[in-house]
């Protein structure tokens, strides 16, 4: 009895294996197949850092703007409310159709976006998103 | 919690909703381009307040019917704390009225528009001082009507984060900064330690609900009645680092480094807030936390908060006769006055129904009167400038009374309310929490406070005679705050008028905690302990 409920709460994870199997076999795979398949050249510009097409012309270890991180925290800022919107949507999917509950449900995330706009609007006045 | 238990909660909390709605509008005219409107920001945080103080009284005057149901503490105690925050947070308001205004960054901005140019926002803070002080008001006033552990740590955080920014941000100074940064990380390490005692409370009671009058959902308290007497390790583990983190809110030792430098560094109007905000919100939340095992309280608990009693209220007053600095020394007397509210902690309400064995009654007429003294002083000091900078020292107040008889004289009520002279409302408060550690027989800690309560009377003494006896000989000046002396004013008056009629006033405390009470194991709802525990 008590191994049987045990195999079972551990099979939930099974498919979460499966997944973590295939990653890292995907990973591994396409680093021994390139190196297998793949042409070599060696040279001066094969060995430069790459960034986006870009000749690299100084250190990347270098004091930043302190514009930049405040910019930094604003994205996260606004990246987390994103991450609160998700279990609001799984739950309002959920809800039935004639549910008295929606509009209720509806009304408290537009309010929590309207606090987002609030911060939005300070930020923007404050001179967060200005670059001169 | 089920959909209908929320709505009813939300209900009960128009006043807050109010002040939070006032501080998000204070965010953004704070920035507005007109000089009229973004100056008005000042009198929104005081509408605000206005607003939900009227809201807050409405239904006990029939003028709308409102809310009906409180927190953990019952609804008096909620109501008692929520309306005198509120008012207090009034005669804060008029304390802070020019703190934004007094920035030099404010005042080279604001000189700038003045002369056609375009209004530079980013150096102005006035709408955020305060849109935070509304919310610092509205986290004490959440903590009161708190019946759940998530609720009550998001509360006390929402008090304490805006304070934060407003010591580093209230004035222009280096030690501003300072103060910010300790108060901030010092402030960070007590929320991991009563978080941390928060969800071992949790996981020894399988819930987080403080109390319940149903059987369903399950409740701490419920589950401490289901104990009959005994007391598993984890929760009496959860309970204490609770109060070691709270002791953080409420600047009573261990944690209370941070006081002197913190309330020295930050603008003396936001010291004032930080004296009384703070603490208003950390002893709710204890006496909270302590009447789900209700009193007299079990001797573990019992001893550990008599230590930090007496420990907290002699360090306050032995290390406040070492200072020179005006402001550190009322930061010292703000600590030995969370050991002297500790008292009625730990004697709680007793069973006798004399007007002296209420502790806790005690501590909620306490707090408030202290809030009154030190809003007073910290207004009186806030008025003052020498160079431009804040007057701090002793040397610097010395002979006010030449310079500006009304204000030293404001000093000198304030000062005397917080030694506890007769007739002033201190005496009334310490007559009133010591007479509850008598009928609760806790003699020891009562000499202790006693004793403590002598020894401070030398630094306020020395308050009174810079004021009155010193030769002046740095000039000092007024800033231009007829709202800051109005506030001092006005405490004053509150300190006199409770002193010789606050009889009301006791019986309004007296009423607020009838419902929180000794063990009384019947009435509770019996639970049995979660399952995952008694299968163990």
């Amino acid at each position: 009895m008590a191994n049987l409920s045990t195999i079972d709460s551990i099979s939930h994870y099974g498919p979460i294996v499966v997944l973590l199997v295939m990653a890292i076999l995907f990973g591994v795979g396409n680093v021994i197949l390139t190196t297998v398949l793949g042409p070599r050249s060696q040279g001066p510009v094969k060995g430069m850092a790459y960034e986006s097409g870009m000749n690299p012309f100084s250190s990347a270890r270098r004091r930043f703007h302190v514009r930049f991180y405040v910019v930094a925290m604003t994205f996260l800022l606004f990246d987390v409310e994103i991450v609160f919107l998700y279990p609001w949507a799984v739950v309002f999917g959920s809800l039935a159709d004639e549910s008295a509950l929606r509009p209720l449900f509806l009304g408290r995330v537009l309010f929590f976006l309207l606090t987002s706009v609030v911060a939005f609007t300070y930020a923007w006045r404050k001179g967060v998103f200005r670059y001169d | 919690m089920t959909e209908s238990v929320i709505l009813e909660k939300l209900a009960t909390l128009w006043p807050e909703i109010i002040m939070i709605s006032g501080a998000c509008i204070c965010m953004v005219v704070g920035l507005s381009p007109k000089q009229a409107v973004r100056r008005s920001v000042v009198w929104i945080t005081g509408l605000a307040l206005a607003v939900a103080g009227l809201l807050l009284v409405a239904p006990h005057f029939g003028w709308w019917a409102g809310e009906t149901s409180g927190g953990a503490a019952g609804l008096a105690t909620a109501m008692f704390v929520r309306l005198s925050v509120i008012l207090l947070g009034l005669l804060l308001w008029l304390t802070s009225w020019g703190v934004p205004d007094l920035l030099p960054a404010t005042q080279v901005a604001e000189a700038a528009a003045a002369q056609g140019r375009p209004f530079n926002p980013s150096m102005v803070c006035r709408g955020e001082y305060f849109a935070f002080f509304l919310f610092s008001l509205t986290g004490a006033m959440l903590c009161a009507s708190a019946n759940d552990l998530v609720w009550l740590f998001l509360a006390l955080e929402l008090t304490s984060l805006p304070t934060y920014i407003m010591v580093a941000t209230g004035r222009n100074h280096m030690a501003a900064q300072e103060a910010g940064l300790k108060y901030f990380f010092l402030g960070a390490l007590s929320v991991a330690i009563f978080l941390y005692g928060f969800s071992l409370v949790y996981g020894a009671t399988g819930t987080t609900v403080i109390v319940s009058t149903q059987l369903q959902p399950v409740s701490i308290a419920g589950y401490v009645a289901g104990l009959q007497g005994e007391f598993p390790p984890l929760l009496a583990t959860g309970l204490l680092l609770s109060l070691v983190g709270l002791a953080f809110k409420i600047a009573a030792f261990p944690m209370h480094f941070y006081v002197a430098d913190v309330y020295q560094g930050a603008a003396t109007p936001v010291t004032a807030l930080l004296a009384f905000v703070p603490k208003m919100a950390g002893f709710v939340s204890i006496m909270l936390l302590l009447s789900v095992i209700g009193w007299p309280l079990p001797v573990p608990v019992m001893w550990v908060l008599w230590i930090m009693a007496a420990v907290t209220m002699t360090v306050g007053n032995v290390l406040g006769l070492l200072q020179n600095n005006v402001k550190r020394v009322l930061a010292y007397s703000s600590i030995a006055h969370s050991g002297y509210l500790l008292v009625g902690i730990v004697a709680g309400p007793t069973t006798s129904a004399g007007t002296l064995g209420q502790g806790l009654a005690a501590v909620l007429f306490y707090i408030v009167v202290y809030g009154l003294a030190t809003i007073g002083a910290f207004s009186v000091l806030g008025c003052l400038r020498v160079n431009g900078e804040e007057a701090q020292t002793y040397d610097e107040i010395s002979g006010l009374s030449r310079r500006y008889p009304g204000l030293a004289l404001l000093m000198l009520i304030s000062i005397l309310s917080l030694i506890g002279l007769p007739p002033l409302a201190g005496f009334v408060g310490k007559v009133y929490l010591f007479g509850s550690a008598i009928s609760g027989s806790f003699i020891g800690l009562m000499v202790v406070a006693a004793i403590n309560t002598a020894v401070s009377a030398v630094y306020y003494l020395r308050i009174i005679g810079a004021c009155y006896f010193g030769e002046s000989r740095i000039k000092i000046e007024l800033v231009a705050t007829r709202a800051g002396r109005l506030s001092a004013g006005l405490a004053a008056i509150a300190v006199l008028v409770l002193g010789f009629r606050g009889g009301w006033l006791v019986e309004a405390t007296r009423e607020a905690t009838r419902s929180v009470s000794v063990v009384d194991v019947d009435t509770q709802p019996q639970v049995a302990a979660p399952d995952h525990l008694s299968s163990e």
